[in-house]
């Protein structure tokens, strides 16, 4: 921000040039006030010098016959006819010898001069003195004094006082106003470099923000890996399981010809492996990094769909007990977390229960709770074990960050304040009651959503073998794939032709315009993948449908988000037909 | 004392137009009959002015409108009374001053009152003359008579 820092000194200078012009401003006003009242202190003195000119005029005139004949007593009445002037303080009339012939004074002023001033006229700061000769015709009979005092200092300061007073208000109001102004000017200048700093702060801060979100995602993923960990041992356990069953029906489909019995192994085999898909799909949702994404969740369909995850992670000993109303209202809250939540807090269940017992998860609705911060309705959603149990000083630290009863690398003490955040971030809370020896009961709070929860359209396309359902294009790299795949597509009487890359799918549709539809893998070598051509052929075959398969799960969720359909393997033969059969017919 | 009020007394009167000589001409002063004054007048009228023009002393013991005096100081002799002296210059241009209030028939007359010179003045007199006194000596003069002479 340069124009900021040219501006800031700018403003500055122009608001101390504004305070100084303003108080040069009162001072020239204090100072034409000064003249003025100079002035008219000057033009005031010229006027009184006049008046008494005229008066000592007057006198004189009055007083020639007196002197010209001497008569003391009647230039005495004159004199004294003056004395009816109060600012009259001294007067006199003079012969030709400048003698003084009748003089008077004001009680306690000095009386005129004995003899005749010689000019005609003096001045003094507190008098007006006026001396005017007495003619008669061009003879000079003497001449009169006259001393008259100059209006009494208090008097004309009183006379200037109004005046001086409101050009002293006039300037002090300039002054302040100046003042102010450049104060102004000033405080605005630092307020402006508070709001940058403040900017820079709120700047550092989001850095600060987005930092501690990148740490805290990190983290939540971390929690749920922890969590893959903790089912890991169980989940290998349930595999190998699944790949004796496999196995072992292969062999046993390899050597026995009866049919009633391969019948039933094959059944076996199929079941193992659709478990095992199940699992692994689970996992793999599971542990996709996605951001805190609150959404309405049917707990009634959730959990039990987790609930295949979480027996697989706790020990045979263990039953898995579900109770949940059938009317639980909706929640809205993040998912993954939701099913981080219940994992650990199964996981503490397990570990309460060496000898085996069981696991319960009740679900009711709270309607009209008001229990602290938490008013209104909520879903209460208790794990209850028969475990160990815990003693009270740790029930009271058990959602502290790394406080773990667990011996060093069983436990990190981030199970349960895992699940103290997600419910508190999700607007409820989370309660805790245990006694040793008598298990535990962890009870999460969520409040209750407005928003219902989205029902899963399905579509379901009965697969036809019956009639020839059109070419498929099919893109697979991995000949054993392509092999089974090859065999599920005429079985659901498609024609297919395969293709081992992008490069080759498009090179064929150049030269063959009868295809239906193009069945592609996601992840190929080479520099076209599935995405790419989706791309591509949806571009120049605009009318052709593509169908994406892969076994990322990454890979599958951008391809969904592009728009694209997605098949995720593993998939059943239904699910083949079931997803083609849409496709081409655009649902 | 009465001489130097004397020419101060002209200072205030006015003589009708024509009636005084042209400028640079003196004005006379007559004084008729015996001479109180001796050489104290002719002192205190030296470079004395009237409207311009110096100021003349001349003594003589009888006198007439043909005399030229515009002023004049009757004090009365043998030859010739003051109120004949009066009589002969009645209704020409000129200030006649006597001394004492028992002669009647002067524009002015000089009274010691109190031991002190004042005059008293005669308007009707002047108007006769054709003189105007200023009102300035009026206010001076012990009395003012003005009226119809008796």
């Amino acid at each position: 921000m340069t124009w900021r820092d040219e501006f800031q000194p700018r403003s500055g200078r122009s608001g101390f040039a504004f305070g100084g012009l303003a108080l040069i401003g009162a001072l020239a006003l204090v100072a034409v006030g000064l003249l003025m009242g100079i002035y008219n202190e000057q033009a005031y003195r010229a006027q009184k010098t006049r008046e008494v000119a005229v008066q000592a005029q007057i006198l004189a005139a009055s007083v020639t016959a007196a002197l010209a004949f001497d008569d003391r007593k009647v230039a005495l009445e004159y004199v004294e006819a003056l004395g009816a002037n109060p600012e009259v303080e001294a007067a006199g009339v003079y012969d030709t010898q400048g003698r003084l012939l009748a003089g008077h004074a004001r009680p306690g002023a000095a009386p005129a001069p004995s003899t005749a001033a010689k000019g005609p006229t003096s001045r003094d700061d507190r008098y007006i003195v006026v001396t005017a000769p007495v003619r008669q015709g061009e003879a000079v009979m003497g001449s009169v004094y006259l001393r008259t005092v100059v209006e009494a200092l208090p008097q004309r300061l009183a006379r200037y006082a109004g005046v001086a007073v409101l050009l002293v208000m006039a300037a002090l109001l300039v002054s302040v106003l100046g003042v102010g102004q450049m104060l102004l000017k000033r405080a605005n200048a630092r307020l402006e470099e508070r709001a940058q700093a403040l900017g820079d702060a709120n700047n550092a801060l989001q850095i600060h923000i987005q930092e501690r979100e990148r740490a805290e995602e990190a983290l939540r993923q971390g929690q749920k890996m922890e969590a893959i960990g903790k089912l890991t041992g169980g989940l290998a356990h349930d595999f190998n399981n699944l790949l004796m069953v496999a196995s072992g029906g292969l062999d046993i489909l390899e050597k026995t010809e009866d049919p009633v019995k391969r019948q039933r192994f094959a059944g076996a085999v199929r079941q193992a492996l659709d478990r095992g898909a199940e699992l692994t799909s689970k996992l793999l949702a599971f542990s996709r990094r996605s951001p805190l994404k609150p959404e309405v969740v049917d707990l009634s369909t959730r959990i039990p769909d987790l609930s295949i995850l979480l027996e697989r992670s706790l020990r045979e000993d263990i039953t898995v007990e579900l109770r949940l109303a059938d009317d639980l209202w909706p929640v809205e809250v993040d998912s993954t977390q939701l099913e981080v939540t219940l994992l650990n807090i199964a996981v503490n269940a397990r570990d309460a229960m060496p000898k085996g017992g069981s696991l319960t998860i009740v679900g009711n609705n709270q309607p009209d709770l008001a229990e602290g911060e938490l008013i209104g309705d909520f879903v209460r959603l208790s794990i209850i074990d028969d475990g160990v149990g815990m003693a009270a000083e740790h029930v009271a630290r058990a959602f502290e960050p790394f406080f773990t009863t667990k011996e060093v690398g069983r436990g990190t003490g981030l199970g349960l304040s895992q699940v103290y955040g997600f419910t508190r971030a999700s607007g409820g809370d989370v309660q805790i009651e245990s006694a040793p020896e008598l298990g535990t009961v962890i009870s999460l709070l969520l409040p209750r959503s407005a928003k219902s929860a989205p029902v899963k359209a399905s579509v379901t396309v009965q697969p036809t073998a019956s009639s020839n359902q059109g070419r498929v294009l099919l893109v697979e790299d991995d000949d054993n794939v392509a092999l089974i795949v090859l065999e599920m597509l005429q079985a659901l009487a498609y024609q297919p032709t395969r293709v081992e890359s992008g490069a080759a799918a498009l090179r064929i549709l150049n030269q063959r315009s009868d295809f239906d539809i193009v069945f592609s893998d996601m992840v190929m070598p080479g520099g076209m993948g599935g995405m790419d051509l989706a791309r591509v052929v949806s571009q120049k075959y605009p009318r052709l449908p593509v169908v994406l398969t892969t076994g990322f799960s990454e890979a599958a969720t951008t391809a969904a988000k592009a728009g694209f359909r997605v098949l995720p393997k593993p998939y059943a033969i239904e699910a083949l037909a079931s997803e083609l059969g849409a496709a081409r017919q655009g649902v | 004392m009465k001489a130097a009020y004397l020419y101060k007394l002209v200072s205030f009167v006015d003589w009708p137009p024509g009636s005084l000589p042209p400028p640079g001409a003196p004005v006379n002063l007559c004084v008729v009959g015996d001479d109180p004054f001796g050489a104290t007048l002719d002192q205190v009228a030296q470079n004395q002015q009237v409207n311009g023009r110096p100021l003349i002393v001349r003594r003589m013991a009888t006198v007439s409108k043909s005399s030229g005096c515009h002023v004049l100081y009757i004090t009365g002799s043998k030859r010739q009374s003051i109120a004949s002296a009066l009589q002969s210059v009645k209704g020409a241009p000129s200030l006649t001053i006597t001394d004492g209030t028992e002669a009647r028939g002067s524009v002015v007359q000089f009274v010691v009152r109190e031991g002190r010179v004042r005059f008293t003045v005669d308007v009707t007199i002047a108007a006769q003359n054709g003189l105007t006194i200023s009102a300035k000596l009026l206010s001076l003069a012990l009395s003012v008579r003005d009226g119809p002479t008796s």
